[in-house]
């Protein structure tokens, strides 16, 4: 179905958080925003839910942390043991000591690279990926608020637009799909 | 012209029958169908198409290029028909024996698929006690050296063998139905089949009348004094057997009888034995000398002398004894020296008839005092043993002289030089070159195209004694025999050969020595077969010796000597030069082995040089460099005499005599470019021969001509000039430190009587460390802490480990070379010596003390600074210590735990193994190392163009000299000692094999095999019946450095002075 | 928003808008680079290749063409790479750190100190490898299966963790770096106008759109990565000091290594970071950016870390005279007064006694005398690995094996070499990168008064 999209630029952060709210005030479903720097406090305005990555980086670490414990035990003592300087390789207990600094090593690897993996591959930013923001300068120093017609069906026409107008823009622009 | 004769293919031809005629013409009997295969249709719908040309192509590229990439071809040729005796991968070891006219030693040859690879001391049925030196377990490696001569030359052309008889058979004719002079050069012949030859040669061309062929023996190093000596006074011209294993007291006026004199390598093996303080009776050595020799190093009570002195000092002796027993003393003023000689006159006097005065010099007058001494002491006895001399060094230094002025005359008219370098070793050399001149015919057998050689009409290429056949009688009643281990690389022929041929007898000398030992062995010992193959297996034969007899003497033989000693004594000058042999070069023999150039001189740990010694106070004194070192050179100085001048680097040494110089014979060799073996020559910094005007450089400069003859030669010369220059020379030494800066973890030592005293802890204090024990603080050994057990070495199979006692190495450096043959270590030359380089896994480490200790220090109330300081400066007349040293294989060792690669690790059986091809270079190990054994391959050494001149592994003859037990690294892997692990596995394959367990001394490492004192001892130190296990548990065993608790398998035995505690011993 | 006081002066000089922070970027990317940076790029692209040249020398005769030897078997090598590392030490820190100390002005400075850090590493990790004597062999180092069957690594061996430590550390700071510059490059990608450019930069910002929800995550993630990276900093650094720790070579076995190296990492890594700041600062006029309270502060490190480190010589001295351990005692007495007294003598003056000049306001707020005591601190800090790591070897326990050092051509070439590596990397990365961290730099705007907005 045909639908429009309005995309209103702002020229300052406070500006556009003062919108959003009022947009949301006024019933209006806030798509997304664009901005060249992170707008502290947006998120819970239009409803952004905060990311679970950090739970993503424990999983990884633990994911290291585990490897590299097999990893000493069948490298170091079960599949080829040596008397190394006659230190202990009857147990991975005894033997401990000497593998904490690589086992810390792992963790933070895993986790680190794991969780910016993620990161990467959630927000769909990779290389050779399509840029996503509607006008240039959203990057650069305006901030952008997308609206779209069809996520607030139930509002008259004009009153996307009426209510965009008094939110100091200095921009409006529509879409039609 | 043309033949026209015609040849019939067959009957068919010869009767020209049309078909065959028909057939003839075609060049295929049968009709080929060329046209029904072209007409065939098919090959119009063939369905090769464009794809399958292509695939085609493509295979075909593939298939080609593929066969290009062959693997490499390796050189290994099988046995056709394997020798009966040669198992491939197991040796075959020979019993022989080696003289180079120095030094005697039975021998035993290992070789490997027909190649001798190795030499060890025949300790089991060989004269002296099996006792070698460097020298002559390094000589296996000359046999390789290809710039030895490979064919006859005359005048330096390519000669046949038969050619060169027939002209010197000629030769000699003419002289004989002339009479004119021949004379036979040689040195010392102590096989009586050679001398049988030559003799026969001789009288061959003498017939019944007519004196003209004689003989003329000569030794580059003389000690004829001795014999002259002994003539006047006993009637015995002979140098008698000295006995030292029963001297309880040993005095030696600069006598090196440990390293050089006369025949040391037997002294080494009986000097050990009387040096163990374990023993009921340790022997007390006091050392006079001008140098600090090997043996001096090793002495109780050292005292520096000039060489002009030693008269006086074997006088203040003489006349100290005279005293005490009621004898007339000799007229000299011994005033001077008798405070030195004070201690030494009181010990032997104390050991009376258990004693023995030996002196180094050639000079009869001293050597008739010193007799004197030992017959006062009734030496004679037991000690001294006239009646079973040694014939070896029978030189008679005057006729020498003569054959040189008739030379020059022009009187000889045919001179054949066997043995002997006299172009070289003779102090006026140039006399003897011009001489060669004025002969006719002179023919030189030798191995190399030498100094003489190249002034000879002929040289005739001589066999290396591997190759050859001999028989050596050292000492009366011992018959040694030299067999072949290897069929002539060259195209060489003993000189007994020649001597034979050219008497017109054509038995091979094999047979001819048969003869003779069958004319000489008495009836009553057996029968002659079985007597030869006894011998030849064990080497020798021995007959029985005799019973030592009285000695008729009378003192006043000494009276002439007086004279004489004070004429000497007022000759000596400001500067006295005293030259010596070194353990590597001998008298020069040996400069074509660079191993045994490489070999770090026992006590100034010089490599590949040749150098003028001072005393630190002199050095200090002319201002020349006393701290060497990489960056550090030495000062250069000229030494000279009238009439030869050398310019050579000062290395001050601590103990030696202020206003004497120290110059190793043996060096200079090829200074006018002979080929004498490409080690002879310096190498720069690229490894290549340093050329000056088109010759290339001689390592070290020739020290003979400073000998001087005054009747008899001197290897003394009492004025000499000596100027120090401001230009300086790099220097390569393996120890740029010389004292042990006090470091008593590392090294101990203590006297007789507090060992005798029988407390561990006076004098072997064992580390300990305090620990909380059941609530309360304890001192517990450091041994006995361990930090990780879960290794347990104790009672767990095999733990390989060593022993290694302080007091009876004397650092010989036997086991430095030893190891070298075994474990194929690089050899890499002087530029990276000097760098720090040396790949020795077994080294010697020399110490000398210093006045400085942490003692006095703090009596001095020093700051430490400034003590650790004057420690690092020797004392005039130190303390020697030699350490051995090589990898500890410590049960934790260090240097496994930081190997990111698990490279090295622990065996099961106590070794520290080195996997080389698992190895990745980091050298973490070896700078964790606490005793620096391990050494990196900097280089590619066995490739590498810097090496190509020094280390044989690069040379196709050289090469085979390797052992195949032991891989060569490559470049950029570590190594070290491994306890020659190729030889216990093999001697645990052997008792496997015999069903037994290994026996201790079945398995030996090459050092500890080559040890000529025993001060080495290699076992299991789990087996309590072994050696090691005995000395690990013994009051004088301490492991160094025990304090860092690495747990070494090495014990080292507390070294023993046999000194008066409270005395100080060297003045 | 803004928890800065009224008291302290901004950190953004002159009137900047958001618009202005891109094009002072911006701009000098797009615009044709200055004489100098060309000068400068060729200078350092011929001592770089100098010393590959040495390197390939190196590995195609044997490390006998440096001047180690049995004694001395670490040296140049691994001073270089203790020294590198120790610089790669200050960009992970400031941003890591100092963003979880929520320290606003290391805005200025992270990206170009991350820059630094990257390419600090990679010289660093350049000398385990060469310092090998068969590098051709370096996969060893990692447990990988091979044809031998059960043949592995060693786990005991520092040198091993020392892979591990540098690798992460590697590669987790590029990580950080990165994600951190994709923003940027998205500004740079839609404000440059040529195609060229913008199909580049456009690859390299991964198709950023800056929605609200890629900037929660940013965030989140950039926070985390701090939250790993700081301790994996103080591991790097402690790590490496295990190298000597636990040998038993008296003056490397010493337990307060972990510690002293890593503020004596801290300690170069800002010192370096200073000096190529200031010349940056100089060269692309970002004096409004990286201004002198920045220097200030970091001087301010510098004087902390440098008495830290001032401090573990003097503990190192006490603890070897105490312990009473003869081989412990002598070596540190052979380092102040042996043979290698001078190198020991230029270590104490130049980190403990120079650096206390920063106390005087005015030195530590003035440009020429900071970058003079950065470089001699750069200086300093090499002679402090040599001097740890050298002297200690060079005499240790058994006196018959004591030797010297003297370093060779291809030592000092191999070194320098580096260091023109480096250079030429940074100038790639100053010429060719944001060199500040647009997109944080924006947030803090704020701090600099409402009075310029909507102007």
């Amino acid at each position: 179905m045909a639908d429009k999209v309005y995309y209103a630029l702002y020229k300052d952060d406070e500006d556009l958080k003062g919108a959003a709210r009022k947009l949301v005030e006024g019933g209006i479903k806030v798509n997304d925003v664009f901005s060249p720097f992170p707008i502290h406090g947006i998120d819970p305005i239009i409803g952004v839910k905060q990311t679970r990555l950090a739970i993503v980086a424990f999983i990884f670490g633990m994911t290291g942390l585990i490897l590299a414990l097999v990893g000493f035990q069948y490298f170091m003592i079960s599949d080829w043991p040596m008397d190394i300087g006659g230190k202990p390789n009857v147990s991975l207990l005894l033997n401990l000591p000497a593998f904490i600094p690589v086992t810390f090593e792992f963790v933070v690897l895993f986790a680190a690279h794991g969780m910016s993996l993620t990161y990467l591959i959630r927000n769909k930013t990779l290389p050779g990926m399509p840029a996503e923001n509607p006008d240039p300068r959203t990057t650069d120093d305006h901030f952008a608020i997308k609206i779209l017609q069809s996520e607030n069906s139930g509002l008259e026409n004009d009153k996307v637009e009426s209510l965009l107008k008094d939110t100091g823009i200095v921009e409006l622009n529509q879409k039609d799909y | 012209m043309g033949t026209t004769k015609k040849y019939w293919a067959g009957l068919e031809d010869l009767h020209e029958k049309p078909a065959f005629l028909e057939g003839q013409k075609k060049e295929f009997n049968e009709e080929i169908p060329t046209e029904d295969f072209l007409a065939d249709s098919g090959l119009g719908k063939s369905t090769t198409g464009r794809r399958d040309f292509l695939k085609f192509l493509g295979f075909s590229v593939a298939a080609a290029s593929l066969s290009a990439c062959e693997t490499p071809v390796i050189k290994s040729i099988p046995y056709l028909t394997k020798p009966e005796e040669v198992t491939p991968g197991a040796p075959t070891w020979y019993a022989s024996s080696y003289y180079d006219g120095q030094d005697f030693a039975s021998i035993l040859v290992k070789t490997r698929e027909g190649r001798p690879i190795f030499i060890k001391g025949n300790k089991k049925y060989g004269a002296f006690g099996g006792g070698i030196n460097p020298r002559i377990n390094s000589s296996v490696l000359s046999l390789y050296d290809n710039q030895r001569l490979q064919h006859p030359i005359k005048a330096n052309e390519e000669i046949s063998w038969d050619a060169a008889d027939a002209e010197i058979i000629a030769a000699l004719k003419s002289a004989k139905a002339e009479g004119k002079q021949v004379r036979i050069l040689s040195n010392t012949v102590i096989s009586p089949t050679t001398q049988q030859a030559i003799s026969q040669l001789l009288a061959g061309i003498n017939g019944e009348e007519g004196e003209n062929a004689k003989q003329v023996v000569y030794d580059s190093v003389s000690y004829s004094g001795i014999r002259k000596a002994n003539e006047t006074d006993f009637g015995k011209k002979v140098i008698p057997t000295y006995n030292f294993d029963k001297a309880h007291t040993i005095v030696s006026i600069s006598a090196d009888f440990l390293d050089g004199w006369l025949s040391s390598t037997d002294y080494q093996v009986q000097y050990g034995k009387v040096r163990n303080p374990k023993n009921n009776w340790m022997a007390r050595h006091f050392q006079f000398e001008s140098l600090l020799s090997l043996t001096g190093s090793n002495a109780d009570y050292r005292s520096a002398i000039k060489p002009s002195e030693e008269g006086i000092v074997a006088a203040s002796i003489y006349n100290g004894i005279a005293k005490a027993s009621g004898v007339k003393s000799l007229g000299i003023d011994t005033s001077a020296v008798d405070e030195y000689t004070k201690p030494a006159v009181e010990e032997l006097l104390k050991t009376k008839g258990k004693s023995l005065v030996i002196a180094g010099s050639n000079e009869e007058a001293i050597q008739k005092v010193v007799n004197g001494i030992n017959v006062l002491l009734g030496n004679y006895s037991s000690v001294i043993d006239l009646d079973n001399p040694i014939n070896t060094f029978m030189g008679d230094d005057q006729a020498t002289k003569d054959l040189v002025a008739d030379m020059n005359a022009g009187k000889v008219d045919t001179l054949l030089i066997y043995g002997a370098n006299p172009a070289y070793t003779l102090p006026h050399s140039q006399n003897f070159v011009d001489g060669l001149a004025k002969v006719k015919t002179s023919v030189y057998f030798g191995l190399y195209n030498d100094e003489t050689g190249t002034n000879c009409n002929y040289v005739l290429p001589d066999n290396h004694y591997l190759e050859s056949w001999n028989d050596l009688n050292p000492s009366d009643g011992v018959y040694a025999l030299v067999q072949p281990t290897i069929s002539p690389l060259f195209n060489t022929r003993q000189a007994q050969q020649s001597f034979l041929k050219w008497d017109g007898n054509n038995t091979s000398f094999y047979d001819y020595i048969r003869q003779t030992w069958d004319f000489y062995i008495p009836e009553e010992a057996g029968v002659f077969s079985d007597i030869w193959n006894k011998a030849l297996l064990r080497g020798i034969y021995k007959s029985d010796t005799k019973e030592i007899s009285a000695i008729e003497y009378n003192t006043d033989v000494l009276e002439e000597s007086t004279g004489r000693i004070l004429k000497l004594a007022s000759n000596g000058g400001e500067w006295q030069i005293a030259l010596y042999k070194k353990a590597g070069i001998g008298d020069g023999g040996s400069a074509n082995n660079p191993w045994l150039q490489e070999l770090p001189d026992p006590i100034t740990k010089v490599t590949w040089d040749n150098y003028v010694t001072v005393s630190l106070a002199d050095a200090e004194e002319m201002g020349a460099n006393i701290y060497l070192g990489e960056k550090d050179p030495a000062s250069m100085a000229t030494v000279g005499i009238d009439g030869y001048e050398v310019t050579l680097p000062i290395i001050p040494v601590p103990g030696q005599k202020s206003g004497t110089l120290g110059i190793a014979i043996g060096y200079g060799r090829g200074a006018n470019g002979e080929k004498v073996g490409r080690s002879a020559f310096q190498t720069d910094g690229d490894g290549q021969h340093i050329i000056v005007d088109g010759k290339p450089e001689p390592v070290g400069k020739n020290a003979y001509p400073f000998a001087t003859f005054d009747n008899g030669l001197h290897l003394v010369n009492y004025n000499a000039s000596f100027t120090k220059l401001e230009t300086t020379y790099p220097i390569a030494l393996t120890q740029t430190q010389h004292t042990i800066m006090d470091r008593d973890s590392v090294l101990r030592e203590t006297t007789l009587g507090v060992y005798k005293a029988g407390d561990k802890n006076a004098y072997n204090k064992p580390h300990t460390i305090a620990v909380h024990e059941d609530g309360k603080t304890v001192q517990k050994a450091v041994r006995e802490i361990d930090l990780w057990d879960d290794h347990p070495v104790e009672g767990v199979g095999h733990r390989w480990g060593m022993s290694i006692d302080l007091s009876t190495c004397t650092g010989c450096s036997i086991c430095v070379t030893a190891c070298h043959s075994e474990n194929n270590v690089p050899v890499v030359g002087k530029d990276e010596v000097r760098r720090a380089r040396d790949m020795h896994w077994m080294r010697i480490d020399r110490y000398f003390s210093s006045e400085m200790t942490k003692e006095r220090g703090e009596e001095e109330g020093l700051g430490q600074v400034e003590m650790y300081a004057k420690m690092e400066v020797p004392s005039n007349n130190p303390q020697t210590v030699h350490m051995p040293m090589m990898c500890q294989h410590c049960n934790h060792a260090p240097c496994e735990t930081v190997c990111p690669v698990a490279a090295t690790t622990h065996s099961f059986e106590g070794l520290n193994q080195m996997t080389y091809n698992r190895c990745i270079g980091t050298r973490y190990c070896a700078n964790n190392c606490p005793y620096k054994v391990r050494r990196f391959n900097w280089f590619n050494y066995n490739g590498y163009s810097k090496f190509a001149e020094v280390n044989p592994a690069q040379d196709s003859f050289s090469r085979m000299v390797l052992n195949p037990d032991v891989v060569v690294r490559s470049r950029g892997v570590m190594e070290k000692c491994s306890m020659c692990v190729q030889r216990i596995q093999s001697g645990k394959l052997d008792a496997k094999k015999e069903g037994t367990p290994v026996v201790d001394g079945a398995i030996e490492t090459a050092c500890a095999e080559a040890c000529p004192t025993s001060a080495i001892q290699f076992g299991d130190l789990n087996d309590k019946k072994t050696v090691v296990r005995k000395n690990s548990s013994d009051d004088r065993a301490y492991l160094a450095l025990e304090e860092i608790g690495i747990q070494p398998n090495v014990y080292y035995m507390t070294k023993v002075r046999n000194i008066e505690d409270n005395k100080e011993q060297n003045v | 928003m803004h928890k800065l006081s009224e008291i302290r002066q901004p950190l953004i000089l002159g009137e900047k808008s958001y618009g202005d922070i891109t094009n002072d970027i911006v701009n000098p990317i797009e615009n044709k680079a200055p004489k100098g940076w060309y000068i400068l790029l060729a200078i350092s692209g011929v001592i770089a290749l100098w010393g590959i040249g040495n390197i390939l020398y190196l590995i195609g005769v044997g490390i006998g063409t440096w001047g180690l030897n049995k004694t001395v078997g670490w040296a140049w090598d691994i001073t270089n790479f203790v020294w590198w590392v120790g610089i790669g030490h200050a960009g992970t820190l400031i941003s890591a750190v100092l963003l979880l100390f929520r320290q606003r002005w290391r805005m200025a400075i992270n990206r170009s100190a991350e820059a630094m850090t990257i390419f600090a590493v990679m010289m660093a990790a350049l000398f385990p490898g060469i310092h090998m004597g068969r590098i051709w062999l370096a996969y060893f180092v990692f447990p990988l299966p091979n044809q031998f069957g059960s043949l592995w690594v060693n786990f005991n061996s520092p040198l091993l963790w020392d892979v591990f430590a540098i690798s992460t550390y590697f590669s987790v700071s590029l990580i950080f770096w990165y994600i951190g510059l994709i923003p940027d490059f998205a500004t740079i990608r839609d404000k440059v106008k040529s195609p060229v450019m913008k199909k580049a930069y456009g690859v390299l910002s991964f198709g950023w759109s800056g929605k609200a929800k890629h900037w929660n995550r940013f965030e989140e993630v950039s926070l985390v990565l701090a939250g790993l990276a700081t301790p994996l900093v103080f591991s790097v650094h402690s790590i490496v000091s295990f190298d000597f720790a636990t040998s038993i070579v008296p003056g490397w076995h010493t337990t307060i290594f972990p510690p002293y190296f890593v503020s004596g990492a801290v300690f170069s890594g800002f010192a370096m970071v200073l000096t190529l700041l200031l010349i940056m600062r100089k060269v692309m006029h970002l004096e409004d950016y990286i201004t002198v309270k920045h220097i200030e502060y970091m001087n301010i490190v510098i004087i902390v870390t440098g008495s830290i480190v001032g401090t573990a010589y003097i503990t190192e001295l006490f603890i070897s005279w105490y312990s009473g351990v003869e081989y412990e005692s002598y070596a540190f007495l052979n380092r102040a007064t042996g043979k290698y007294w001078w190198a020991y003598t230029i270590m104490m003056t130049a980190n403990v006694v120079t650096p206390q000049l920063f106390w005087f306001r005015k030195i530590r707020t003035n440009v020429i005398y900071t970058f003079i005591l950065a470089i001699i601190v750069n200086i300093g800090m090499w002679f402090e690995r040599f001097v740890i790591i050298e002297t200690s070897v060079h005499r240790d326990y058994l006196p018959s094996s004591w030797s010297m050092f003297y370093p060779t051509w291809t030592d000092i070439g191999v070194f320098i070499g580096t260091m023109g590596i480096f250079m030429f990397l940074f100038l790639l990365f100053a010429r060719y990168f944001p060199v500040l961290a647009l997109n944080e730099l924006k947030s803090i705007l704020r701090s600099n008064g409402e009075k310029f907005i909507k102007k």
